[in-house]
């Protein structure tokens, strides 16, 4: 057994990076321990001359497919969305677009104003200092004047709008049509030693780079020099609990698969919405029969991913769209707040993104029998290549309790632990938010100019935003931990990924996931003499 | 006594006339492209490509094309492209496997990517330059109230 530590992080990702980050000011004993390894980032695809068939393969978003050692198995077969993630120190951040909005003030207090699911018990004033910190320690680059958000200033100018940016915006300006360069967290300028970005393209396989602000190389340096360990390897099976019912620690499995034991003063939870409910519902004891931290019976209920749809449009035009941040351009918020006379509550965010490389191109083209094999094969790329320009509709998913994550009764990890499965229907007002939104997203493109436009959604492998499966509340029997991530059950657990999301809202989360880390650190922090109170 | 064909004399696991139907078989996908400086698929290394990726498929892409009957290889171009037409009907799974590979290999190959009017190589360290943008587009946009809900508790 090792040395009891302070406090225990479960997970290295964009939350438990924040939070260790944060929590280091205490000079407490900090451990983080982690499934993954760290990355290097020497052996992403873009450094290799197979880049693109590299994103099929071991960067594959989908941990099924991906199937590393360092991957557990999901079951997602009765879901039309399947779960994509990245395990490793940097979590999700290694994969992800780094598209980089906040959540409205509005999405904080939806039953208030729409009458729907539950308001959180904190709001945007609350996090709004945490969201600053976040955007310097990540290095988010953007634009000031939004009129879609209260008054923010990024602290790095915006990423290139490039012709796709350019393109898309006037067929937005025909409509009268909101639109805004997105925030990103890919660094524009040099930035806190690291150089800027370089175009490359496919950031959700890694960035060569280091421009793209996952956050192996913003907050764990910062962090480790600071005092904090983080151990990768360390597969937690469980957290084990003491006859008063507090956490005291997790049984893991090292690199070896040897079963450890780790004692902590205090536990925290950053394993994202799916990974949390699992390993809550994997620490069964007397006292907790029915899986940790779970009396409100809410651990693993409440699901919510984006319903994401994609609208594309062909353009005369060279666009040169297989080049920049492939997730990063512009985006709309036209259709983000509720208008009730479009047929469904609350909205969508309209993300704007560049085109697919060569092999991409041509594998897609294929695909959609666009661009045929033999004679036609050349003019058809030719038409398609550097050409295409993209909208995704990313749809606000309301939670319901029947979309859960679960344990799977059969399947099991390599070190045999019980694996998460998925239960999801995608809901009647998720499915006409899609539905306006790709049609909405085709007027663009006409508007913009577009030959050839298609669209399709639900798409199923974009179960990238993992939410609500251990949702904050004051109400114990609503939610599973109070307004500062505190177990409402287990005194010295707290949870800060996403899982503790209320509501999803319509953008991508991560910056609210660690703005919230932040909150939650600094509440803490300020709460330390009576933390179990 | 053994067909010449039989005979495996290099690294490559097929046989000689298994490389001539495989030739032939990636001509019909992917032709040469003069005007647009853009090589037959055939002109590449495919064999080495898939062993690399994934030699599972080495096998089974052997067996398939012994299915070409002579003089598969020698037929004018519209007659074979009707054969493997019918091959991509009666074999869709392993032909769209092939293309995959197929695809895969040829979109990545220096000379066709310089052909395309790309630098060779992997984009790193390279990188790329693109358009800043207008951000003068944006003053539509800058007239506009604001959006978002305020929120007054």
């Amino acid at each position: 057994m090792q040395d009891t530590v302070d406090v225990l992080i479960i997970g290295a990702g964009a939350s438990g990076a924040a939070m260790a980050w944060s929590l280091a000011d205490t000079r407490m004993r900090i451990l983080c321990l982690e499934q993954g390894d760290w990355m290097n980032s020497a052996e992403y695809p873009t450094t290799k001359q197979d880049w693109e068939v590299q994103q099929f393969k071991d960067f594959n978003s989908n941990p099924n497919v991906r199937g590393l050692p360092t991957d557990y198995p999901i079951n997602d077969e009765d879901s039309p969305i399947s779960v994509v993630n990245f395990n490793g120190v940097g979590g999700g951040t290694i994969l992800y677009a780094a598209h980089f909005p906040r959540l409205h003030p509005s999405d904080f207090r939806v039953k208030s104003l729409d009458g729907v699911a539950e308001d959180w018990p904190v709001d945007y004033s609350q996090l709004e200092p945490y969201f600053n910190q976040n955007d310097r320690m990540m290095g988010v680059s953007g634009l000031s004047g939004d009129p879609a958000y209260p008054p923010k200033q990024p602290p790095l100018p915006p990423i290139p709008l490039g012709l796709v940016g350019e393109t898309i915006a006037r067929g937005y300006n025909n409509l009268g049509w909101h639109w805004w360069p997105s925030d990103s967290a890919i660094i524009s300028q040099p930035y806190q030693g690291r150089d800027k970005c370089l175009n490359l393209g496919p950031c959700t396989s890694g960035c060569s780079q280091g421009a793209k602000s996952s956050v192996d190389i913003t907050y764990w340096p910062e962090a480790i020099r600071r005092g904090v360990e983080l151990r990768t390897r360390c597969r937690v099976r469980e957290i084990t609990v003491n006859e008063d019912g507090m956490a005291d620690g997790v049984i893991y499995y090292d690199a070896d698969g040897v079963e450890q034991q780790q004692k902590a003063e205090v536990v925290i939870m950053a394993c994202n919405g799916v990974g949390t409910p699992r390993l809550l519902l994997n620490s069964r004891s007397d006292q907790f029969p029915d899986g940790l931290a779970n009396r409100s019976g809410l651990v693993g209920k409440n699901l919510m991913f984006h319903p994401f749809g994609i609208v594309q449009g062909v353009f005369e035009e060279k666009l040169d769209s297989h080049i920049g941040p492939q997730g990063c351009c512009i985006l709309s918020k036209e259709f983000y707040e509720t208008d009730l006379s479009r047929g469904f509550v609350r909205g969508y965010n309209m993300q704007i993104t560049r085109g697919a490389g060569p092999v991409g191109t041509a594998l897609q083209g294929h695909v959609a029998g666009i661009i045929p094999w033999g004679e036609g094969h050349h003019a058809a790329f030719e038409k398609r290549f550097d050409h295409v320009a993209s909208i995704a509709i990313l749809c606000e998913d309301l939670p319901e309790e029947h979309n859960t994550v679960s344990l799977d009764p059969h399947l099991v990890d390599s070190d045999g632990i019980p694996a998460p499965k998925i239960t999801y229907r995608m809901s009647e007002n998720s499915r006409k938010m899609l539905d306006h939104g790709l049609a909405r997203g085709e007027e663009v493109m006409v508007a913009a100019g577009a030959r050839d436009i298609t669209s399709a959604g639900p798409v199923r492998p974009a179960g990238w935003h993992l939410l609500g499966t251990a949702r904050m509340g004051d109400d114990p029997d609503k939610s599973v931990v109070n307004s500062w991530g505190r177990s409402h059950d287990v005194r010295n657990l707290f949870i800060v990924d996403g899982s503790i999301f209320v509501t999803s809202g319509g953008v991508n989360p991560t910056s609210t996931i660690q703005a919230l880390a932040l909150y939650i650190a600094d509440t803490m922090k300020k709460n330390l003499a009576n933390l179990f109170d | 006594m053994k067909d010449d064909n039989d005979i495996i004399t290099t690294d490559n696991p097929l046989t000689s006339a298994q490389q001539a139907n495989l030739a032939a078989l990636l001509d019909a996908m992917i032709p040469a492209d003069e005007d647009r400086e853009l090589p037959s698929a055939a002109e590449l290394d495919l064999v080495t490509y898939i062993t690399g990726q994934a030699p599972e498929f080495i096998p089974v892409l052997a067996l398939a094309l012994n299915s070409f009957e002579e003089p598969f290889a020698g037929l004018p171009r519209t007659e074979r492209h009707l054969l493997v037409e019918e091959f991509s009907k009666n074999e869709a799974d392993l032909f769209n496997a092939l293309l995959f590979h197929t695809f895969a290999c040829y979109y990545q190959d220096d000379r066709v990517l310089v052909g395309l009017g790309l630098a060779p190589g992997p984009p790193f360290p390279r990188g790329n330059e693109i358009e800043p943008g207008d951000l003068s587009l944006l003053d539509p946009v800058l007239q506009r109230s604001q959006l978002y809900r305020s929120i007054v508790d």
